[in-house]
């Protein structure tokens, strides 16, 4: 072979090689900037083009802006929180230093209480956190413009500036707040806290223990502490114990000492909880579970993943730790069954929502990167619909891995795991644990315009593209991805 | 070329070595974390990346395994069409190969342990085809000295 040939067939072949990865590379690039209604595809989930149906045009004029979504100017606040963010280090309430954020010098931030109907008001200033802030309420189906994430309900707020968030806490339960910035940076270094929403007559003789679950550095905390922590209950006493796992992972809650009942899942309440003993509660990432315990003579541990638990009773301390259960409670059957309110089987739209897994390139990183409906980000799906819609989801994951799927603004029903119909209580999720290999039907009431992300809750994930958005017709919004705000939800 | 096609060879060995330092590194790390500092380790801490000695090496073994390795693959191959090192081009291919199957049973080893155990001997497979493919590259051609030598006679 000539020597002239054998380097035109080295060429040829190199080419073969560089030019489709190079192609690849290339268009996987993301724009600096872009706007979340002009990102991925319609899918109207089998059912008619609503007026307004998003085009390929952010600034559509007959579009209405999610800034009109708001609560009542007008209406005094019942419940106000100033809230100043920092980016500094600190110390938990354990004691051990964390280079991270703070709300109020500390964190997790302050429990904002509110009963059922308040107007709540929280005004959140930025001392110094370079990259721009927001808050997220998470659970809680607050009007489109106060969901806080940046680029795409609002500008991230930048050092210096200020946002006030306002709505009305209609939804009694377990919430909490936390960065949708840069959330999978700023949520694991500490931009977060809880929300508890009481009914008009609770009951005051109940403990009410709110149990902000936080990894810091990799260690685990409740509400700051770490280790043993004693709560000052009498023995008799009613406690109510709201989980909250703010992390990126599922974690498993169990009680040593006492049998409990899972009053509440994200929020709301369990149709006739039943005691439960020897089982443990999933709680997933995002997710909220509130745990009674009657307080036994000997008192109770309520083990929060093993590492870390809260002491109930004066003679908790003496209690040994049980070791994790086998089993968590099946939420499917746990329960009785109740109204729903609306009924699935009259769906207007059904959407998939299939997770998998591919190797490619993610704005110009080679890796192995999710995919919604074999897609990847960020030509994902915009799901689209009319407000009143009933909408049915069916969620797949065929990822290799667990994601904990969050809908903002919107609180799903579970109707089906694995094609097998729930027969408990209404398992009302907006934080649903979809293990690999699972699929879960859901359904919701399309009742809160605007645009909604719908990702998933291990937030390193949903920085790697798994995130989608549900999207009302006729609505759009004046904020972008990027833009001079340098808005980066996740 | 050649040396180059050389360097290439037995960097992508030294970098199989270090990804079984570094897995054994996290491991031990882990353990130790785990058994003497009371670490629990569930799938919400394993996701918030804890911080103990070794943990960076998991870290070092998903962008060596996922990006570093795979890319040297592919110049070695690139670089083995023009190297004129004789069979050069079909060990660059199987130690690309090797790189393929590599990674693909890393990834099955989250579905099933025995795909991890796999991944274990595959390493040696890989390492031992990338020194090789460098070792032959003095072997199977003579360098300028030799042939100087040989004119001399």
């Amino acid at each position: 072979m000539s020597s002239r040939l054998r380097l035109l067939l080295a060429c040829l072949a190199s080419a073969v090689i560089v030019v489709p990865l190079g192609w690849m590379w290339w268009s996987s690039l993301l724009p600096d900037t872009y706007s979340v209604v002009d990102m991925g595809y319609v899918d109207l989930g089998s059912g008619p083009a609503p007026a307004g149906a998003p085009g390929h045009n952010a600034m559509d004029s007959r579009a209405t802006s999610i800034r009109t979504l708001r609560a009542d100017p007008a209406r005094p606040a019942d419940v106000r929180v100033d809230l100043v963010a920092r980016r500094e280090t600190f110390e938990l309430a354990s004691g051990r230093r964390v280079d991270g954020y703070t709300l109020n010098g500390g964190s997790p931030g302050p429990t904002i209480r509110a009963q059922q109907g308040d107007q709540v008001e929280v005004r959140l200033d930025n001392a110094n956190v370079p990259d721009g802030i927001t808050l997220h309420w998470h659970g809680i189906d607050v009007p489109n413009s106060m969901d806080g994430v940046a680029g795409v309900t609002q500008d991230a707020i930048l050092a210096g500036d200020s946002f006030t968030y306002r709505y009305v806490a209609d939804q009694v339960g377990t919430y909490w707040y936390h960065s949708h910035q840069l959330s999978h940076e700023q949520v694991r270094r500490g931009l977060l806290g809880a929300v508890v929403v009481v009914p008009k007559n609770a009951d005051p003789e109940i403990l009410d223990v709110p149990a902000l679950v936080h990894l810091y550095d990799g260690l685990r905390t409740v509400n700051g502490e770490e280790g043993d922590v004693s709560v000052d209950a009498a023995p008799g006493s009613i406690a109510r114990v709201r989980v909250i796992n703010t992390d990126n992972g599922p974690m498993t809650v169990w009680v040593s000492g006492s049998g409990y009942r899972i009053l509440a899942v994200d929020g709301t309440d369990v149709n006739e909880a039943t005691p439960v003993k020897g089982k443990g509660t999933l709680v997933t990432a995002g997710g909220r579970a509130d745990i009674e315990i009657v307080v036994p003579d000997g008192g109770a541990r309520v083990e929060l993943g093993g590492s870390t638990a809260l002491l109930l009773g004066p003679g908790a301390s003496e209690l040994p730790a049980d070791t994790a259960p086998t089993g968590v409670v099946d939420l499917l059957t746990y329960g009785s069954p109740a109204p729903l309110g609306f009924d699935p089987k009259t769906a207007t739209r059904r959407f998939e929502y299939v997770v998998g897994r591919r190797p490619g390139f993610h704005d110009g990183r080679p890796g192995l990167w999710w995919t919604v409906n074999g897609h990847m980000f960020p030509d994902v799906p915009m799901f689209t619909v009319a407000e009143g819609d009933v909408v049915r989801m069916r969620i797949e994951n065929n990822s290799g891995d667990v994601h904990p799927m969050h809908l903002h603004g919107h609180h799903a029903v579970v109707l089906r795991r694995d094609g097998v119909p729930a027969t408990g209580s209404p398992w009302w999720v907006d934080s649903l644990n979809v293990r690999d290999g699972e699929s879960y039907d859901v359904a919701f009431v399309a009742d809160n315009p605007g645009i909604w992300m719908d990702h998933c809750h291990n937030l390193p994930h949903a920085a790697e593209g798994l995130v989608a958005h549900l999207m009302y017709a006729g609505f759009t919004t004046p904020f972008m991805i990027g833009g001079t705000a340098a808005n980066h939800p996740e | 070329m050649k040396s180059v096609y050389k360097v290439l060879a037995f960097l992508i060995a030294a970098e199989v070595a270090i990804q079984a330092a570094m897995m054994a590194f996290a491991v031990a790390g882990l353990g130790i974390w785990v058994d003497k500092e009371g670490g629990v380790l569930d799938k919400a801490t394993f996701e918030s990346e804890p911080d103990f000695t070794g943990a960076v090496g998991f870290m070092v073994h998903g962008i060596n395994g996922m990006m570093v390795i795979p890319l040297l693959a592919l110049v070695f191959l690139i670089v083995s069409f023009f190297a004129k090192v004789p069979g050069g081009v079909k060990w660059a291919a199987l130690v690309l190969l090797a790189v393929v199957v590599q990674v693909a049973l890393g990834i099955y080893g989250h579905e099933n342990a025995v795909f991890g155990m796999l991944h274990g001997l595959n390493a040696l497979i890989l390492f031992s085809l990338a020194f090789m493919a460098g070792k032959r590259v003095t072997s199977v051609t003579p360098d300028r000295h030799v042939v100087a030598e040989r004119e001399l006679v």
